[in-house]
C-alpha cells in the first residue's frame, strides 16, 4: 500500500506540474489581452478589463494584423493541399507500382527534412529576386511545398501500407487504370491519413519563420509569425496588449484544431517524424 | 514487404508509370531543397558582396571563417544551448510519458494539453516569453518574488546567463511536447505483461523503470536525442525574435550569423558559415537514419 501512496502522490505532482507549465505562458497571453495594462502584475499597475486591444489590432490599419492573418492561412493552406497531392502521387507509387530503390528514395527524403533552412535560404533569395517573385506569395509557397513534402510523404507511406492489396486487385479486374485506382479507390478509402497529413503540413508552415523573413518585405505577402514577431509601436515603446490579442486571435484555432483532432496529430507526428 | 526478392526485373512501361508518379515529389525536392544546398557550396568558394564583382576565391571564406572568434563563439553557444537545453527536454519528456502512459482521468485531455506549446508558432509564443521575461513587470520575476525564490528580480534578457536560461526554458516549453510524444509512443509498445511479472516479484517502480522500461525505451529516447539534436542545432526563430542574439552577441546562433551576413549583402561568407552548419547536421542525420532503422519498419 505504502508503494501505492508514493506513487499516487509523484503522479499527481508530475501531472499539475505538467499541465501548468504547458498552459501557464498560454493563459497569460489571453489575461494580458484582456487587461489595460500590459504591466498589471507590478504593484502601482491595475488590471483593468478590456476589449480595446482586440479592437484596436482590427481597426488599426497599421498593424496590418489581418493582412498578416489572411497571408498566412492562404500560403499554408495551398501549400498542405498541393504538398499532399504530390506526396500521395509519390506515396502511391512506393507502396503500390514496382519501382527500384524504394527505401533510398524515402530515406533520401528524409533527410532532407533535417537540412538546416539556412543552408537554402541565400540561393533561394537570389533566386526569388530573379524571379521577381519577393514579397509575393509563390515566393512562399513553392518552398514550403518542398519544406513540408518529407513530412507528408513519411505519414502517407505509412498510411497507404496498411490498405489491404486486394483493393488494388478488385480495381485491376474491374479494368482500372493505375491512375483510377488511385483516386477512385486508394484516396477515398485513404482520407483519414490525408486528412492528418495535411493537418501536420498545414501547421508545418503555419509556423515557418526564417523563408516568411527573408521573402518578404511587407504586409502584401508576409505572414502572422513574423508580423507579431516584428510588430513595434509608434513610438518605440512596445505595443504588448496588442501583440497578446494578435497572439490570442492567431493561436486559438490553432489550439482547438489541436483539441479536437489530438489522435491524428499524434499519429501524424510519429509515423512522420520517428519510426522508433 | 514491398521489395520483393524475386522480382527483380521491372518492364519499361511499369517504371515509366511508377516515375511519372513521383516526379512532381522529385522535381520540388530538387528545385527548392537540393539546388539550392549545391549553390549554397558553390556560393561559399565566391567572393558575392553586393554591389561588387563576383570572384571566384577557392577556400577563402572558409579561412576566413576559421579565425573567426565572432563564429567560433556562435558555434560554441549553439552546441551548449543544444546540450543543455536538450537535456532538460528530455527530463521533462520522459517524466511527462511516464505519467500519459498511465491510466489517469482526462488522459486524452491532458494529450492535447501536452501539444499545445507545440503548435503555437515559435515566433508567436517567443513574444510571450518576451513579455514573461520583462525586468519590471513579466510574469517569470512576479513568481519568483511571489515565491520568495529571489529578493532581486532577474534580469533575464539583459545579462548573458539570463539569456541564456530565458532561450533554454523557451525552448524546453516548445519542444517538450514532440519528445513526450515519441517516447510515449515508446512506451506504449512496452508490453504491460514485462511490467506485471516484475509486480508479482515485487519490484518497487524506481527498480521497475531503471531495470525495465528505461533498457527497453532506449532506442526511442536515442532517436528523440538525435531527432532534437538535430532540430536544435539549426535554432533561429526563438533567438531572433527573444534576444535577438544579445546581449551584445552572447547568444547568437550559427543560423543567426549567417542570415546576419545573407541580411548584410555577402553571400559567400553567409554561404560558408551556413554550409558548415549543413555539414554538422548532414553527418547526424545520416546517424539518426542509420539508427532509426527507418527502411526496416517501414519497407
Amino acid at each position: 500500500m505504502k508503494e501505492e501512496k508514493v506513487k499516487i502522490i509523484i503522479t499527481l505532482t508530475v501531472a499539475v506540474f505538467m499541465v501548468l507549465f504547458c498552459l501557464v505562458p498560454f493563459i497569460y497571453m489571453v489575461v494580458t489581452s484582456l487587461s489595460k495594462n500590459p504591466d498589471f502584475l507590478s504593484l502601482q499597475s491595475s488590471f483593468g478589463w478590456t476589449f480595446g486591444n482586440y479592437k484596436n489590432i482590427f481597426t488599426a490599419r497599421t498593424l496590418h494584423f489581418f493582412e498578416y492573418l489572411r497571408n498566412s492561412i492562404i500560403v499554408s493552406g495551398v501549400s498542405a493541399v498541393v504538398a499532399v497531392f504530390i506526396a500521395s502521387l509519390a506515396a502511391y507509387s512506393i507502396t503500390r507500382l514496382s519501382l527500384p530503390a524504394k527505401s533510398f528514395i524515402l530515406l533520401f527524403t528524409l533527410s532532407m527534412s533535417m537540412f538546416p533552412q539556412i543552408s537554402l535560404v541565400g540561393y533561394l533569395f537570389s533566386l526569388m529576386t530573379k524571379l521577381g517573385w519577393i514579397n509575393t506569395y509563390p515566393a512562399l509557397i513553392f518552398p514550403y511545398i518542398a519544406w513540408i513534402l518529407p513530412l507528408s510523404l513519411w505519414i502517407l507511406v505509412s498510411y497507404f501500407m496498411q490498405l489491404p492489396k486486394e483493393l488494388d486487385k478488385a480495381a485491376i479486374v474491374d479494368g482500372c487504370s493505375t491512375w483510377q485506382i488511385l483516386y477512385r479507390v486508394i484516396l477515398p478509402v485513404a482520407k483519414p491519413g490525408l486528412f492528418s497529413a495535411a493537418l501536420l503540413a498545414f501547421i508545418f508552415a503555419f509556423n515557418e519563420f526564417m523563408f516568411a523573413l527573408m521573402f518578404t518585405t511587407d504586409y502584401t505577402a508576409r505572414t502572422i509569425p513574423v508580423g507579431i514577431a516584428l510588430f513595434q509601436g509608434l513610438h518605440g515603446e512596445i505595443p504588448w496588449g496588442n501583440i497578446m490579442a494578435a497572439a490570442t486571435i492567431t493561436t486559438i484555432p490553432i489550439v482547438i484544431l489541436v483539441l479536437i483532432f489530438q489522435k491524428n496529430i499524434i499519429q501524424g507526428l510519429t509515423r512522420g517524424a520517428v519510426k522508433g | 514487404m514491398i521489395n520483393n526478392k524475386l522480382k527483380k526485373t521491372y518492364t519499361i512501361n511499369e517504371l515509366k508509370g511508377a516515375f511519372l508518379f513521383l516526379l512532381p515529389l522529385i522535381l520540388f525536392l530538387l528545385l527548392f531543397i537540393l539546388i539550392p544546398i549545391v549553390g549554397t557550396f558553390i556560393t561559399s568558394g565566391f567572393r558575392d558582396v553586393s554591389f561588387l564583382e563576383k570572384k571566384f576565391i577557392f577556400f577563402d571564406n572558409y579561412k576566413t571563417l576559421f579565425s573567426d572568434s565572432v563564429f567560433w563563439h556562435d558555434f560554441g553557444f549553439t552546441v551548449v544551448f543544444v546540450i543543455v537545453s536538450v537535456s532538460l527536454e528530455m527530463l521533462l519528456g520522459i517524466s511527462f510519458a511516464l505519467l500519459l502512459n498511465q491510466y489517469l482521468p482526462f488522459r486524452g485531455l491532458l494529450r492535447a494539453v501536452v501539444l499545445i506549446p507545440w503548435a503555437i508558432p515559435v515566433a508567436i509564443s517567443a513574444r510571450i516569453w518576451e513579455l514573461i521575461y520583462n525586468y519590471h513587470y513579466g510574469l517569470a520575476n512576479y513568481l519568483i518574488m511571489q515565491l520568495g525564490i529571489s529578493k532581486e528580480p532577474i534580469n533575464w534578457l539583459g545579462t548573458n546567463i539570463g539569456a541564456f536560461f530565458a532561450l533554454v526554458l523557451s525552448d524546453a516549453w516548445k519542444t517538450t511536447p514532440f519528445v513526450t510524444i515519441i517516447l510515449l509512443t515508446g512506451l506504449q509498445a512496452i508490453p504491460k505483461e514485462i511490467h506485471n511479472q516484475a509486480k508479482v516479484d515485487r519490484a518497487h517502480f524506481f527498480q521497475r523503470f531503471y531495470k525495465i522500461t528505461l533498457p527497453l525505451l532506449k532506442p526511442v529516447i536515442v532517436v528523440a536525442l538525435l531527432f532534437r539534436t538535430i532540430d536544435g542545432l539549426r535554432i533561429f526563430d526563438l533567438i531572433y525574435v527573444l534576444t535577438h542574439g544579445g546581449p551584445g552577441g552572447s547568444t547568437s546562433s550559427i543560423s543567426l550569423y549567417g542570415y546576419k551576413y545573407f541580411l548584410s549583402g555577402d553571400f559567400g561568407y553567409g554561404s560558408a558559415i551556413s554550409v558548415s552548419l549543413f555539414i554538422v547536421a548532414f553527418a547526424l542525420s545520416l546517424l539518426y537514419i542509420k539508427i532509426g532503422r527507418f527502411g526496416k519498419e517501414i519497407l
